[in-house]
């Protein structure tokens, strides 16, 4: 859970200054990145642009817990702020389960529980 | 509603042991502003023709007026109802035909739950009623807070990852 906090305040940061110019924004985390790597191995807790620690796919961690269409507030959690699907490598679902989230999402889209999109304004 | 042990009332058909079939759901959208006993008729005719067609329905699920996630026949709001049945290709086909020709149902969709189930023994499971959501006055912008962070920062996260320029050492 701190992880993700961390990983939300980097995000933010990073867009202010990608708000100015998105492209710079960019470059420069992709800087850090590079500098990290080159560092070595030891760049798991830190590297990348600001991920924390690689999260376990929460329908693995959670036999119960079954991919349903019709759930769409869980299904919420892997849906961006404008409806797209959120990858797996942030999601952190394994294949598998990605993929059932992701036909999940497209027949929640369907009866219109999730959207296919949402306007940016306002 | 009606509590159906089993068989009764409507005439659902008896299976025999050995049948087997598969077991489909299926949830349409009908228009908010029907009148309760007019949902509950669209209801009970579908009841019917899955058991016309050999079917047998398992479950009817009513969640009541709901938000839709956007507009729908220009409205946001729509009575969701869920079956929950077993039958074969045709009593599935059928189904859809009768919503399609009802013009109260906004939108259909139906999903296999499960290949091979003894018609026999798949026992019938009550009926619900789930009251929807709180009516609210409807507002096009209404949007409930997302569990992510600020404003489009997924998105951005997305986009970003199209810019990375190539590795220059």
């Amino acid at each position: 859970m701190s992880d993700m906090k961390k990983e939300m305040a980097f995000g933010d940061r990073a867009g202010a200054g990608g708000r100015s110019g998105p492209s710079g924004g960019g470059r420069g985390g992709g800087r850090e990145d590079r500098g990290d790597r080159g560092g070595g191995g030891g760049d798991m807790e830190r590297g990348g642009r600001g991920f924390g620690r690689r999260k376990v796919c929460r329908y693995c961690a959670d036999n119960n817990l079954k991919v349903d269409y019709k759930n769409a507030a869980d299904l919420k959690y892997f849906v961006t702020e404008r409806g797209k699907i959120v990858p797996r490598r942030i999601s952190g679902n394994c294949a598998r389960h990605q993929r059932q989230v992701a036909t999940a999402i497209k027949r929640g889209r369907n009866v219109a529980l999730l959207p296919y999109t949402v306007m940016a304004h306002q | 509603m009606q509590q159906a042990e089993t068989t009764t009332a409507g005439g659902p058909p008896q299976h025999a042991a050995g049948v087997r079939l598969r077991e489909y759901e299926t949830i349409f959208l009908v228009k908010p502003d029907l009148a309760e006993d007019l949902v509950d008729k669209i209801v009970e005719r579908m009841r019917g023709i899955v058991h016309r067609d050999g079917g047998k329905v398992i479950k009817v699920e009513n969640w009541g007026k709901k938000k839709t996630a956007y507009e729908v026949k220009k409205s946001f709001r729509a009575i969701f109802i869920r079956f929950l049945y077993l039958g074969d290709t045709k009593a599935v086909a059928e189904f859809e035909r009768n919503l399609r020709m009802t013009d109260d149902v906004l939108k259909y969709q139906s999903v296999k739950v499960a290949d091979d189930v003894e018609a026999a023994t798949r026992a019938v499971e009550a009926d619900v009623k789930l009251p929807g959501d709180p009516e609210m006055p409807e507002r096009a912008g209404g949007r409930e807070p997302e569990p992510f962070g600020g404003e489009g920062f997924r998105d951005r996260e997305l986009a970003d990852d199209a810019e990375i320029p190539p590795e220059v050492e």
